[in-house]
Order: C-alpha cells, then structure tokens, then sequence
C-alpha cells in the first residue's frame, strides 16, 4: 500500500520553475536579477540617498529610452562593439599564429616563451601613457590597447592547448599517412581549440574592460566615453546605464557565441567538463 | 610483398642528465614473412617498445635496418599501421571520421571512404558506433575502433604495442578472441607486442623472447585455429608452450 504523500506547495511551486526554465531558458537568466532589482528599488523610494546621486531602475529606464531615440547610446554602442571586434579579430589570428609557432617550434618556445609571460604582465592600461605620447588621443592608441590585450591570452592559452596534445596522437596521424600540414588542420588545431577558446573567452574579458578604461581617457565616442562624460554633467543616471549595459553586453555575449561554440567542441568531445 | 625484416638492429639512447649512454636494443634480427602473426614477449624494460617504434619510425635506429614491402624504412608512413596501448584516436572526430582518416589522407573521397569505413567497422562488429565520439565509447570498444583504423588503411605491416594491456580481463580475453578471428579473415602481417607471454602464445604463430635488448629464443606456435579461450583453457599443448615461453621470460 502506497499512501500519496502531499507535496508542499512550495515545492511545487520550485518543480514548476524548473520545468518553465527548461522550456525557456531565458526566463532562468532573468530571475536571478528580479530580487536585486527590487532590492535597488526599495533602497532608492526609502529615500536614504538624494536621488539624484542614487537613481533607481525607473531613472535609469527612462534614460534608456531617451539617449536611444536621440541616437546617441545606438551609436557610441556600435563604436565599442566595432571598436572590440576588429581589435579582437586582429588579436584573435594573431595569437593563434604565434602560439602556434611556439607551441610546435621548441627553439620558438625556448626563445618567446619568457618574452610572452613578461609582456603579459605589463596590463593594457600600462601602456596608455606611452601610447598617448606616441599616438596621441585616438583610434590607434586604442585599437592597439585591444588587440595587446587579447593578443596574449590566446597565444599563452593557444601554446598550452599545442603542447598538451598526446604525442600519440602526432604518431597516429603520420602513421595513417598524414604530410606534416594536413597534421596541422587534423590534429594541432582541433586538439588545441577548446583552450583556444578558453583564450578567446579570456582575451575578450579581458579586452572589453581594457576598451571602456581606455574610451574613458582617450576616447571620443563609445560606451566609456558616454559614462565619463556623464560624470563631467554630474549625470549618475547615464553612468548606472553605462555599467548595466556593459554587464549585459557581456552576458549576450557569452550566451549567444561562447557557449555554443564550447558545447559543440571541447565539451562534446570530452576534453573539457561540462 | 608485404613482410617485415628486421636486421641486426640496435638503439643507444643518450641520458642528457646522467650524461651517459643506454643500451635499449642490441643486434636484433627478425622476419615476419607476409600474413604471419608473430609476437615479441619480454619482461618490461628489455626493448620492446623502442624496437616497435624505430620500424613504426617514430625513433631513428642506431644501427642495422628494417625492411618493410622491400623498402627500407627512413621514418613513419601508412605501409605500417600501429594500434597504440593509448589507442589514440582523435577525440574531435566521430568513431567513423577516424577509421575513414587514412583513406582521407590517400585522398579517396567522402562517399568511398565511409564506405571503406563501415565495411571494417562491421567487420569488428562496431557499425552501431559509427556517429559517436570516442569520449563515448567504453576502454574495449576505442581499442577496437583503434585496431579497425589501422586496418582500414591496408597497412602491409601491422604494428602493436600492447594494445589490450588496459582493459579488464573479461574484455581483454573477448578482444583477442576478435583479433584472432579477424586476422584469419584478413590474413594481415602482424607483429605483436606485449609482456603477457598466454596472450602471446594464444594470438601468435610465433612467439619471439626478448631478453635486455637481445632476441634469446623463437618458440613456434603450431596450435591449431580457430582459438578460443574456452578451448585453450585445458589445451595440454597450450599449456606446455605457454610454460615453455613463461620459463624463457623469467629467466631473461
Ligand atoms: N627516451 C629514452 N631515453 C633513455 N632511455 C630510454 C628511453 N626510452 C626507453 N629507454 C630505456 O630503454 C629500455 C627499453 O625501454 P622500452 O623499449 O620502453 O621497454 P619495454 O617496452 O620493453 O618496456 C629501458 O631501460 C628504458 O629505460
Ligand atoms: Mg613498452
């Protein structure tokens, strides 16, 4: 005999969500930020701050809507992603090359490799003052604080994935017939894509704060402009919306192109946990 | 013809840290005539895998030579297929992808070459498997797909290296039951590496003892086929020679 034991109603309530977020995924990625919202509601109608130093999510909303009809967030939005994409794109095929080199070439290992580590430390801002000198206030000081940024990432990350290939696998290949470059579209790129990746993921982090940083002191346009200069006109409103945006910039992007291309490699592989 | 000859063959490794020079392999001759199973058994450390991997050519000799299909060897190549303890299979590619890549790279189209890759696939009972990544299969079943890759390549030499050292027991007896089975079939050349000297007198035709880098004895094995471990198990001649070989090895 078995006797229906009743569900707590909040647990049915628990069951409910979960099965709503696995037909839509994308209600789990927004829920989570409901409670902080309302929390920064609550904080703002209290009244503990003046408000124009704290505004609420209303505040920031209405800005939203304003700075997109004047056109002017659509446009210093699409600087920054151009900005970030080309540089990361020019990055991107750099350091696969160069960590492709060093990842196969020993004497290239043993001659970059302490270069690389030693340029990797000194962080993309560091670099801004000799830059200004050099280029002054402009697009090459920036676009070449992004493609450093990414740069290094991918080619430390790009050698790893090269080296930790099995030596066997080198083996299988040649004993099947393979010529050294099929090897190199067969097995080294493959074999090194899910840390590639992880560089990339890493680079454009890395890049996308490196860009804002470098829009707030160099920049005429852009996301970080927009901020840094919301805060010459005393305009908390556009700053909260410029740090709002950057958070979900990343998250789309992370969502939208990082994953997948992880799911669909490295992980259904089983060469990375899932 | 598609044989190996080995001739007196020998490797001197260089110690760089303790600056001196190892002995691995020392004037080793060997014929393994064309459609001959034979196996090398030797206690671990005498050399086995240092001479598989200078006729694979993955390490150059230090002396003598090895002939494979009347050519002398001078690096690896697809006239010899080797099945790694490792298996090695690429884990990007599904279980069809790798047993059709040496035909890919003979450059045989898509269509010709699954097709290739099915048949040897069948042949090992794996045609289930064909669409599912390695990281998906069980130890047995990559060390399958292992030996059906270098198969699928038509090798006139096959080469391995204790292939089945690293699955259970159960699944190792079943993988040289098959291995047997497809080596009547297919009449590959096959030389056969491993320590454990009843997996050798079960797979071979002859079994080589390999004692500190030198060859110290060949046994025939005349035991009849088909082999089965049922059969084999109160077999007084399997037990003799299995003694036999057993007595070599501890004496190496
Ligand atoms: N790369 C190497 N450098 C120096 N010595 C080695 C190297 N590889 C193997 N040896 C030595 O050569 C001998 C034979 O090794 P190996 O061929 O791996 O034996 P087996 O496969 O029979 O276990 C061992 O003494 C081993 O230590
Ligand atoms: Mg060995």
């Amino acid at each position: 005999m078995s006797e229906a034991v009743a569900v707590n109603p909040a647990l049915r309530l628990w069951s409910g969500y979960l099965r709503l977020v696995a037909r839509h995924p994308v209600i789990g990625s927004v829920v989570p930020f409901l409670p902080l919202i309302a929390l920064w509601a609550i904080v703002v109608e209290a009244g503990v701050f003046p408000r124009a130093f704290f505004p609420g999510p209303v505040d920031v909303f209405h800005s939203f809507v304003d700075l997109t009809r004047k056109g002017i967030l659509p446009a210093y939005l699409a600087d920054s992603i151009v900005r970030l994409a080309v540089g990361a794109a020019a990055g991107m095929v750099a350091g696969i090359l160069l960590g492709l080199l060093v990842g196969l070439n020993e004497r290239a290992h043993r001659a970059l490799w302490p270069v690389l580590l030693f340029f990797q430390a000194i962080g993309d801002i560091a670099w801004l003052p000799l830059l200004i000198i050099w280029f002054g206030f402009g697009l090459e000081t920036m676009t070449f604080v992004i493609v450093y940024t990414v740069l290094f990432p991918v080619v430390l990350n790009t050698v790893l994935g090269v080296r930790s290939i099995p030596l066997d696998l080198h083996r299988a290949a040649q004993s099947l017939g393979a010529p050294r470059w099929r090897i190199l579209t067969e097995v080294v790129l493959p074999g090194a894509l899910p840390n590639i990746i992880t560089g990339l993921r890493n680079g454009l982090g890395y890049g996308w704060r490196a860009l804002i940083a470098a829009e707030m002191i160099v920049g005429t346009s852009g996301v970080g402009f927009m901020m840094f200069d919301a805060r010459r006109a005393g305009s908390v409103v556009e700053i909260l919306l410029g740090m709002i945006i950057l958070g979900l910039l990343w998250y789309a992007v992370d969502a939208l192109i990082l994953a997948p291309i992880e799911r669909a490699t490295g992980q259904r592989w089983g060469m990375v946990a899932r | 013809m598609k044989s190996l000859t080995i001739n007196h063959l020998s490797k001197t490794y260089f110690d760089p840290y303790a600056a001196k020079h190892v002995t691995a392999v020392q004037d080793v001759s060997l014929d393994v005539p064309e459609g001959e199973f034979v196996a090398i058994v030797g206690p671990s450390g005498c050399g086995k895998t240092t001479i598989l991997n200078m006729i694979a050519g993955f390490l150059p000799a230090s002396g003598g030579d090895i002939i494979v299909d009347s050519r002398k060897v001078s690096g690896p190549g697809p006239d010899r297929g080797v099945v790694f303890q490792s298996h090695a299979l690429f884990p990007w590619k599904t279980v069809l992808e790798n047993v059709a890549f040496g035909p890919k790279m003979r450059g045989v189209g898509l269509k010709e070459r699954e097709e290739i890759a099915r048949d040897y696939l069948a042949l090992a009972g794996l045609s289930h498997a064909a669409e599912r990544y390695p990281n998906e299969l069980s130890g047995g079943m990559q060390q399958r797909v292992g030996v059906v890759r270098a198969l699928a390549n038509e090798p006139a030499v096959l080469l391995m290296d204790e292939p089945f050292a690293s699955v259970d027991a159960q699944t190792r007896m079943t993988l040289q039951e098959e291995l047997t089975r497809i080596w009547q079939a297919r009449r590959p050349t096959i030389l056969f590496i491993t320590h454990d000297v009843p997996e050798a007198v079960f797979l071979a035709n002859r079994v080589v003892v390999l004692s500190k880098g030198r060859v110290l004895e060949e046994v025939e094995i005349d035991l009849p086929r088909p082999r089965s471990w049922d059969a084999m198990m109160d077999d007084e001649r399997f037990k003799t020679l299995s003694a036999r070989v057993l007595q070599l090895v501890r004496a190496a």
